[in-house]
């Protein structure tokens, strides 16, 4: 008999809690369970959950979504990209083109798709056009990519990759003077693919408690329960509260296509800066469909705030666990899911874009407030 | 983005799958499973049209009710929005 939400919300709440905990999740799958559950208010108030990098589009290099657009302008290419990533603006005077929504409605051939097989079916239906897939994503969604590619891909398709891994930020964070948090929350998906094992550093190194969780409240209130114990109990270990998909070693499959695809590299972050050895990119053999190689650079270095979150945008702390959505002065203001103003409030992974879905209507300095 | 969503497979056509969750039909890749025997009937959590982990008729189940709850809770929240 599996235990159920209540009974784990009892467990916590019984828990001999003194001290505050700060516990990061780094996906945008839990930050959104968390929220539309309403975890945060039901959980002791010693216990704080902080959303972290758990979102791709929002930390896609401003300068990959400008290729993108400039791509789709002056190529004439069909520009195919996941839905997320169409609204996500650059930092462009307002009568310029700002986002791929915008190119489209400017006449560029811009398509959202769900899957990188949508994007081999439109290459092979259309041979008399280049078809650039702009591939953002972590491990899980990489990893697919990769299958594409190592499947074999049609001439005319080619891949503008900005995949990034998820763990070497968590790295970072802990390698700051800040880091910010006392447990992590690793993130299912991720897992399931790499295997939790990548997460290990957490523990040995920076002594933490870690817990795999997968999607569902149970879940992630057993993987707060877990470390709140390993942290009272002052035992850390990496523990995985979604075995029933988690396996050791992930999915050695889709880590093999990984390998024999893709190299990693030193990586920018939107607003954060470069991260080492946190980006994909194609080995050489597969440059003839890597699009960076194909087309032109249409980056130009001294475009203003180049690189970086839009004018009054927090996002890059929101992404670090900084401060919390409504802690940007714009939320709710200026920025709302109708009038986006950075990627955090486009994205349906941005922790901003989650907690406004989840009823968080009102800015706050300190404390998140909740509308009932 | 990182959200896999349980199906189970119907029928299986080299790496090609067509996959059932909710009565609805998708074609699923099975090229990241190629370690795996994937068989009509068993289960498969899929990601971006790749299926990513073979797993059980009850895991598929849990998830299954998982996203139910989460997808009844999106619906209230945006019934009071
Ligand atoms: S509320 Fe809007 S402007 Fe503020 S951090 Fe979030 S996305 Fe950026």
């Amino acid at each position: 008999m599996p235990i159920s939400a209540q009974t784990w919300l009892q467990r916590l709440r019984e828990l001999p809690l003194s001290s505050k905990t700060r516990i990061m999740n780094v996906c945008g799958g839990h930050e959104r369970a968390i929220g539309m559950a309403g975890l945060r208010s039901a959980l002791p108030a010693s216990i704080e959950l902080i959303p972290g990098p758990g979102c791709p589009v929002c930390i896609c290099p401003e300068e990959d979504i400008y290729q993108a657009i400039q791509l789709a302008l002056h190529e004439r290419v069909i520009l195919v990209a996941f839905g997320d990533m169409l609204r996500v603006p650059v930092n462009v005077p307002k009568k310029e083109v700002r986002s791929l929504e915008q190119a489209r409605a400017a006449g560029a051939d811009v398509r959202p798709i769900a899957s990188p097989r949508e994007a081999v079916k439109i290459a092979r239906e259309q041979p008399e056009k280049s078809v650039v897939f702009f591939a953002a994503g972590f491990e899980t969604t990489i990893a697919p990519v990769a299958g594409m590619l190592a499947e074999g891909l049609p001439f005319n398709l080619s891949v503008l990759l900005a995949g990034r891994l998820t763990w070497p930020a968590v790295a970072m964070l802990l390698a700051s003077e800040a880091p910010g948090f006392d447990a992590l929350i690793a993130p299912g998906h991720v897992a399931t693919v790499m295997g939790p094992e990548e997460w290990r550093f957490v523990v040995e190194r920076h002594h933490l408690p870690a817990a795999v969780a997968g999607f569902s409240p149970v879940s992630l209130l057993a993987a707060t329960y877990s470390v709140l114990r390993q942290r009272l109990e002052g035992r850390v270990f990496l523990d995985n509260c979604y075995p029933e998909v988690v396996r050791p070693g992930g999915n050695p499959g889709a880590r093999r296509q990984l390998q024999a695809v893709m190299e990693i590299v030193d990586a920018n972050w939107r607003g954060v800066g470069i991260i080492p050895q946190s980006g994909f990119a194609l080995k050489a053999e597969f440059a003839a469909h890597d699009a960076r190689r194909l087309w032109p650079d249409y980056n130009d270095t001294a475009r203003k705030r180049a690189g970086q979150m839009p004018p009054g945008c927090d996002c890059a702390r929101v992404v670090l666990g900084k401060i919390y959505p409504n802690e940007c002065v714009l939320y709710g203001y200026a920025c709302t899911p109708r009038t986006p103003v950075g990627p955090c409030m486009v994205s349906d992974e941005g922790a901003c874009r989650i907690w406004w879905s989840s009823g968080v209507r009102e800015a706050a300095r300190t404390q998140p407030v909740v509308s009932s | 983005m990182c959200l896999g969503i349980a199906m189970q497979v119907v029928a299986v056509d080299g790496y090609n799958a067509r996959c059932e969750a909710k009565g609805v039909q998708r074609e699923v890749s099975l090229f990241l499973l190629q370690e795996e025997l994937v068989q009509p009937g068993d289960h498969v959590l899929v990601h971006v049209g790749y299926a990513i982990q073979k797993i059980t008729a009850q895991e598929a189940r849990s998830t299954w009710e998982a996203l139910d709850e989460l997808l009844a809770l999106e619906d209230a929240q945006a019934a009071r929005a």
